[in-house]
């Protein structure tokens, strides 16, 4: 039987509230231990771990190439950037660069992975709102998005298309002249949501001045990602340690010095833009080549040995996405440990949420971008 | 200057200080005050004798990128939560998983698993084949148990 949800007032007159696992606001399978004060959230207490699969232990008992699949559903939202994350670790570690034209077409998957995850979270954080239009505009846009995957590997959100030193399939002129058209179409639609969102009166004041992070305490607890650029970091791993190509890419990185909700919503739609822009680049920039490295054929594939430490980073759609590798020698992996970035985006809650309305709170959380796979794994 | 055991270069190109566990937090302080202010990654590794943490540090100003490692023989190592409030969460999930002992962590709970769970699932030694199952008391909270006919 479960216990009462809200319990009797203590001696300071707070009550305590349980929020989720199961609630609409908590994207997913968050559980808040809220203490309120009237409808002043005095102390939270985050409790994760419903969706825990213990992915780190899974890796260490399957070959190298049979860990993809566990990434792809840590951020189910954009997947690809997750398998970019394991591959530029365990590529170093297995000594297995990917071809010239592999990395560019990862660039390209990666990037419309991250407006995906983006036009998703956009959806939902109206929907935390109280905003139910702007969710069937950007599931529309995504959905073109996912059409994309399903024409490269066959699979729409869980996409497993990479592998070590390649890709499954190649682009063909069909993805390509999809891509083009996609992003021919994208930037108006983009704008109609970004107006449907910033031309509302209470969507504004829903989230300016509101949730104010401060650089320092950002850092302090480990923030990165749109959440910290937010804050006026200037920190993007694509900039500080360029992964794949993204150092012969022209690109900006955007920074907000407000540091409330409306300053990390308007870094996540200007990281659209600048994505598409990446995407229209790269597109045309594909080299001729090989697909996949000769080292690394499938029937090669399990027989893969590494050795040593590797630490790879990598900027997915939530911040910084790190996998940490040590190989003995074997087949199998001695111990992979990911860095999830909503982990860690998610620490930051409690304080963020301390002596704010309870509503308030919920925007909060809607704006650190949680996705359970990953915050769990 | 803190006394370093080992120094080297990882696979990934990154340097790697190794030190004594007892000096593990006056480095990481030295290393903050020397612009290191993201603790990027925890680690902790199961080497069967004994275990290995290693923490990933980045200088955001240089873009310069450390690592530090330290070992342990009896699962105590010293908490680093008062240079780096990141450290938080990160040891409690060593501790949950890897079941290394924090010492002065203000709140060193489980992060993932009930309080209750027995073992922690990354060592080495850990039986995966004993299934344990997770069911709610009478207060809402959590509980881990070797029983399948408990409520399942």
């Amino acid at each position: 039987m479960m216990g009462p949800r809200i319990s009797n007032p203590d001696e300071n007159g707070w009550v305590e509230l349980n929020m989720g696992p199961q609630h609409p606001s908590t994207h997913g399978v968050l559980r808040l231990k809220v203490k309120l004060d009237g409808e002043i959230v005095r102390e939270v207490e985050p409790v994760i771990g419903y969706l825990h699969r213990n992915a780190e232990k899974i890796c260490e008992l399957d070959y190298y190439c049979d860990s993809m699949i566990y990434f792809d559903r840590m951020d189910y939202v954009g997947a690809m950037n997750m398998e970019v994350g394991y591959l530029e670790a365990a590529e170093k570690l297995l000594g297995i660069p990917p071809p010239e034209r592999v990395q560019w077409i990862r660039v390209v998957m990666a990037e419309l992975s991250r407006v995906a995850s983006h036009l998703v979270w956009a959806g939902a954080f109206g929907l935390d709102l109280g905003m139910l239009t702007p969710f069937f505009y950007c599931f529309v846009e995504r959905e073109k998005i996912l059409r994309i995957f399903v024409e490269a590997c066959g699979s729409r959100q869980e996409t497993n298309y990479m592998s070590i030193g390649g890709v499954y399939q190649d682009f063909n002129d069909k993805l390509i002249h999809d891509i083009l058209e996609f992003t021919e179409q994208f930037p108006k639609k983009l704008e109609d949501i970004f107006n449907a969102y910033v031309k509302n009166d209470i969507f504004i004041s829903r989230t300016k001045g509101i949730g104010i992070l401060e650089p320092e305490v950002a850092l302090d607890y480990g923030v990165t990602g749109p959440m910290l650029r937010a804050s006026g970091v200037d920190y993007d791993v694509r900039k500080a340690e360029p992964y794949l190509v993204y150092d012969k890419i022209n690109f900006d990185i955007p920074v907000s010095h407000k540091k409330d909700n409306l300053a990390r919503f308007l870094v996540r739609f200007e990281e659209m833009r600048q994505s598409i822009k990446i995407i229209n680049q790269a597109v045309k920039k594909i080299p001729d080549g090989p697909y996949f490295n000769p080292k690394a054929k499938k029937s090669l594939m399990i027989r893969l040995r590494g050795e040593g430490e590797v630490y790879a980073r990598t900027e997915s759609s939530k911040g910084e996405f790190g996998v940490y590798l040590v190989g003995d020698g074997g087949v199998k992996p001695y111990r992979v440990r990911v860095r999830s970035p909503s982990l860690k985006n998610l620490s930051v809650l409690p304080y963020l949420a301390k002596d704010q309305m309870i509503a308030d709170m919920v925007a909060i959380s809607g704006t650190t971008d949680l996705v359970f796979g990953e915050v769990d794994r | 200057m803190v006394e370093i055991l080992e120094e080297s270069t990882g696979k990934d190109g990154r340097r790697v200080l190794k030190v004594a566990k007892e000096n593990l937090v006056q480095l990481m302080k030295e290393l903050k005050s020397h612009g290191f202010v993201h603790l990027s990654l925890i680690t902790g590794i199961d080497r069967k004798d004994r275990l290995e943490v290693v923490y990933h540090l980045q200088n955001l100003e240089k873009n310069e990128y450390i690592a530090v490692k330290t070992e342990t023989l009896d699962e105590r190592v010293p908490s680093v939560t008062s240079v780096f409030t990141s450290a938080n969460w990160d040891e409690r999930e060593q501790y949950d998983l890897m079941g290394i002992v924090f010492e002065g962590h203000p709140n060193l709970k489980r992060l993932f698993l009930p309080e209750s769970w027995v073992g922690h699932p990354l060592r080495k030694n850990y039986d995966i084949s004993k299934v344990q199952y997770i069911n709610m008391d009478e207060n809402g909270e959590d509980y881990a148990t070797f029983d399948p006919g408990d409520g399942w």
